[in-house]
């Protein structure tokens, strides 16, 4: 599977999740096989610059990366409706870094 | 003539000097009042009138005609509100909340999917003012709640008071220096700006009268509540910025009691210092208009 993490700052496995979603600059995606890490990168987060909807073009930029999962301190009603909407899960956990948020998949 | 209220800051004083100066101007005079202080808009409340004449402001709400749509995504890209969401499967999805009414996405579909419905994000009041020699008629806009787009409903009430006939209009705008204002302000023949003597006035009388001049708004300075703190930063920035400062209205305990009174002071305390530089201003505005 395919998942995402928002974070503020890009530390790979060690990036801590941050405590929101549509404002985080950047998303570490990580795919998985099982509980393995098959691949790690990082790409910026269109909503963290948006005027306005910054949840909606988080999400856009997590459907267009063909993401399954997604974790965040915080989501708001905008971006619960949108992730509902196209079918992305939500992980609600952050401080914690990448690696152990793996774990609440 | 067009002559905006404006000053950045919140609080400062914009729509009390706003409702004395109609009532001053008015005097021999077809005045109207806009009220473009859409989220808040309270000039009603200071001159103790009612709401009246409602009229709903809509804007173009876009829907997708499924059996037209090739889940392009078109749609989605063009949309500068992020209001338009597009599924894994390719399907466009609107969150109404976000959506301006912009009709990007209506011009950019190349199946003509995208159908035209309409909402109402705000209404626009008309109300007769008679208060002690004083008519007028006073336009009021306001945001209907929840909705995030202020601009449409500022224009829609600019369009409305300056459909009236009138020898001034007299515009309030809400704080800030954003979109909302300065759709407010534009086309004005004169903007007053009103601040204070504190840092903060001091900061965003400098932030509105680089919208004015960007704008070509000539702009006087008014200085409230004069006497709270040091205003050389405010005469400096006025002389930097080609801005006069047209009046002081000093900080006094009348004022207070006016405003609690819910009656203009230059109504209720005509006498009082706080009137007296009110109504030195009105008259060069009136000096102005000839």
């Amino acid at each position: 599977m395919r998942a995402a993490f928002m974070v503020e700052e890009d530390r790979g496995l060690d990036s801590v999740v941050s405590s929101r979603f549509g404002r985080a600059p950047l998303i570490v995606i990580v795919d998985l096989e099982g509980s393995e890490v098959r691949g790690i990168r990082t790409v910026e987060n269109p909503g963290a610059r948006a005027g306005s909807g910054a949840a909606i073009r988080a999400v856009q930029k997590l459907v267009d990366e063909g993401v399954q999962a997604v974790a965040a301190g915080a989501f708001g009603p905008n971006a619960m409706t949108a992730l509902e909407e196209v079918g992305i899960r939500r992980i609600q956990v952050s401080g914690v870094p990448v690696s152990e948020a793996l774990r609440s998949l | 003539m067009i002559v905006s209220v404006s000053g950045g800051k919140g609080g400062t004083g914009k729509s009390t000097v706003a409702v004395n100066l109609a009532a001053l101007l008015s005097r021999g005079r077809r005045l109207v009042l806009a009220d473009l202080d859409v989220e808040d808009p309270n000039d009603h409340i200071l001159l103790g009138v009612g709401l009246e004449r409602e009229e709903p402001v809509n804007v173009m709400l876009p829907f997708v005609d499924y059996r037209r749509c090739t889940k392009c995504g078109v749609c989605g890209k063009v949309c500068d509100t992020g209001a338009m969401l597009i599924s894994p499967q390719g399907v466009p999805f609107l969150i109404p909340r976000l959506c301006s009414g912009c009709r990007a996405c209506y011009f950019a579909c190349p199946e003509g999917a995208i159908v035209e419905g309409g909402r109402t994000i705000a209404y626009t009041y008309l109300t007769d003012v008679s208060l002690d020699g004083a008519e007028f008629e006073l336009v009021t806009g306001s945001l209907r709640e929840g909705e995030e787009h202020t601009p449409p409903a500022v224009l829609a009430a600019k369009e409305r008071a300056l459909s009236l006939d009138a020898d001034v209009h007299l515009i309030d705008t809400s704080a800030g220096t954003g979109n909302s204002v300065a759709t407010a302000v534009d086309g004005s023949d004169l903007l007053i700006a009103v601040t204070e003597p504190t840092p903060l006035g001091l900061h965003d009388l400098g932030l509105i009268l680089r919208v004015a001049e960007e704008l070509g708004i000539e702009s006087w300075v008014v200085i409230n509540r004069a006497g709270l703190g040091p205003e050389d930063g405010h005469v400096r920035l006025a002389e930097e910025r080609g801005a006069r400062v047209a009046a002081r209205i000093p900080y006094s305990r009348e004022v207070v009691e006016s405003y609690v009174g819910g009656s203009p002071i230059v109504l209720s305390r005509p006498g009082s210092e706080a009137a007296r530089a009110l109504a030195g201003l009105a008259a060069m505005v009136e000096e102005v208009m000839g």
